[in-house]
């Protein structure tokens, strides 16, 4: 056994390590820092400590509507991707439909591809066969980009799992729809919970999709903050991402709680 | 042939989906962008894309950020991934955490951080001033600096983690072999540890690539109207002077020009796997 690096090459690493993590989580322990501040501008270090701006963004309808209609999406497209999301994942994992591998490919795609040309291109099919956009484009649109993502948390468990059990099921007699409420869905149960929260997160977070499709009754809370960083920026701004940054960590520790974040990210 | 119709049935859900939200919007686009008003068959809009120096420069500076953020994230995240790989199952537990959390914040809100930090009386351009490098009132806000540092803030956990993938997998073995046969640490580490790594750079490279040549929120908010990318120029064309076929043949070209860079390098990385 050999000593596995040397002290120069240790501290040099612990160094990197320190302004790696520096360099990406600082800008959000910025944004944290700029919503506590009790002056009228953004700066940081913040001015002051107060919570004034957390109480203007939870008093400003335009604020509270913004979430309530981020929320609304977000349950929906949790909803419809995670049904759709999960079959899909037992489909492939069986493989018994001819041509699985483009077909996995092909849910794979959104991605993939660009999420902004699928953002135009829904934009333009909505336009040209229903008109002016609305919610249910937002959901359709969600729900195409957080699917992928349900099918890989389903299929990392399913692959672990034992495909006699349901097998073993049919031949103590359950129908086909019995062993997959049964024995499937209870298997990769882990797996569709965390791919439920990524949609959850992903919807609440898009903004691609949701700039493209946006019209002045579906505005989301990213697409809210957005165009008042374009408009006019004030400490409002963080305290609105500071929320958001937070709902994030929640979610990221119930996932991790659920499945093991390092069995999603690898 | 039951479990096939079962099968089917279970999936139909989905097929619809990719149909109706995927498929058909994606190649509707594909066609706008090559047809004119009556339908026909034409190149006007890509040429008057590929023949204005304007659009060009675009493209060019979209090729030319998305490169250095490629190159950024692997001279930041091949270190990361190595440690994160060796380190114990709790550092790097908090470790994923740490660059999971970025990647899981919208993007609007990241980039609101960076346009603290670096705008005038930032954090960063103040640092400099005191250093001594930078006037009063410096602002890094609109720069191409700014654009390479907020997408590489995001992309390279992307990198870190395709990296981490091929990292975790290589055999410790194989570096006490070299060492003990005289290699010193950072020997061992470009010649045992980097090219066996070199799937994982590659597979990193594709996804921050792509990905940063089709952003366009950060790069319009940091680097603003003087420093547009192809992205943000769809964008433009499509929602401010509504222009669908023109925004159509933009995307086109992002596509294959994104296709065009990734197909030599995929047949590489099949190369490199053997």
């Amino acid at each position: 056994m050999v000593e596995s690096a040397p002290t120069s090459v240790r501290i040099a690493a612990v160094i990197y390590l320190v302004a790696i993590v520096a360099f990406v989580l600082g800008p959000l322990a910025v944004v944290v820092g700029v919503s506590f501040t009790a002056g009228d501008y953004i700066t940081f270090p913040p001015q002051g400590l107060s919570l004034r701006w957390y109480e203007a963004v939870l008093s400003s309808s335009v604020y509270m509507g913004a979430a309530i209609t981020s929320l609304k999406l977000a349950v929906v497209v949790t909803i419809s991707a995670t049904i759709i999301g999960a079959s899909v994942a037992t489909v492939i994992h069986r493989g018994r439909l001819p041509g699985t591998s483009v077909l996995s490919a092909l849910f794979l795609a959104p991605l993939v591809l660009p999420t902004i040309i699928f953002a135009l291109g829904l934009l333009i099919f909505w336009s040209a066969y229903f008109g002016r956009t609305s919610f249910a484009a937002l959901w359709i649109g969600h729900t195409v980009i957080a699917v992928p993502y349900v099918i890989r948390t389903t299929l990392a468990v399913l692959s672990t799992s034992d495909r006699y059990l349901e097998e073993a099921a049919r031949t103590m007699g359950a129908g086909p729809w019995k062993a997959i409420l049964h024995v499937v869905v209870p298997q990769a149960m882990p797996g569709i919970a965390a791919g439920a929260f990524f949609a959850f997160n992903i919807s609440f977070d898009e903004a691609i999709v949701s700039l493209f499709l946006r019209s002045p009754e579906v505005i989301t809370l990213p697409i809210q903050i957005y165009t008042q960083l374009e408009y006019s920026p004030d400490p409002s701004i963080a305290a609105a991402s500071a929320l958001m940054i937070g709902l994030t960590v929640v979610l990221i520790f119930v996932i991790d709680r659920v499945l093991g974040i390092q069995r999603v990210a690898g | 042939m039951n479990k096939l119709r079962t099968d089917l049935l279970i999936a139909a859900p989905g097929f619809l989906l990719l149909m109706v939200g995927f498929l058909i919007p994606v190649a509707g686009i594909l066609l706008l962008g090559v047809r004119d008003a009556n339908g026909v068959l034409t190149a006007t809009h890509l040429s008057r894309f590929l023949t204005d120096p304007f659009y060009l420069e675009i493209a060019w500076r979209t090729v030319k950020l998305s490169l250095i953020i490629t190159a950024l994230c692997i001279v930041a995240g091949f270190p990361l991934a190595y440690i994160m790989a060796r380190g114990s199952a709790r550092l790097r537990l908090w470790l994923i955490i740490s660059i999971t959390l970025p990647l899981m914040t919208s993007v609007v809100v990241r980039t609101f951080g960076w346009m603290v930090l670096l705008g005038r009386g930032g954090l960063i351009p103040d640092t400099l001033n005191m250093l001594g490098l930078v006037r009063r009132n410096y602002s890094l806000m609109q720069t191409e600096t700014a654009v390479v540092l907020g997408m590489t803030q995001v992309l390279f956990p992307f990198m870190v983690l395709s990296i981490l993938g091929v990292v975790m997998r290589i055999d410790i073995r194989l570096e006490e072999a070299s060492r003990v046969m005289g290699c010193t640490f950072l020997k061992s580490l470009r010649l045992v540890v980097l090219p066996l790594a070199i799937p994982g750079v590659i597979a990193g490279s594709l996804l921050v690539f792509t990905l940063s040549a089709s952003y366009f929120i950060t790069p319009s908010l940091l680097g603003g109207a003087r420093l547009p990318v192809l992205a943000g120029s769809i964008y433009e064309t499509a929602t401010r002077t509504l222009d669908w076929p023109f925004a159509a043949a933009q995307s086109i070209i992002l596509v294959v020009g994104v296709l065009m860079l990734l197909i030599p390098y995929a047949r590489l990385s099949r190369r490199a796997n053997g």
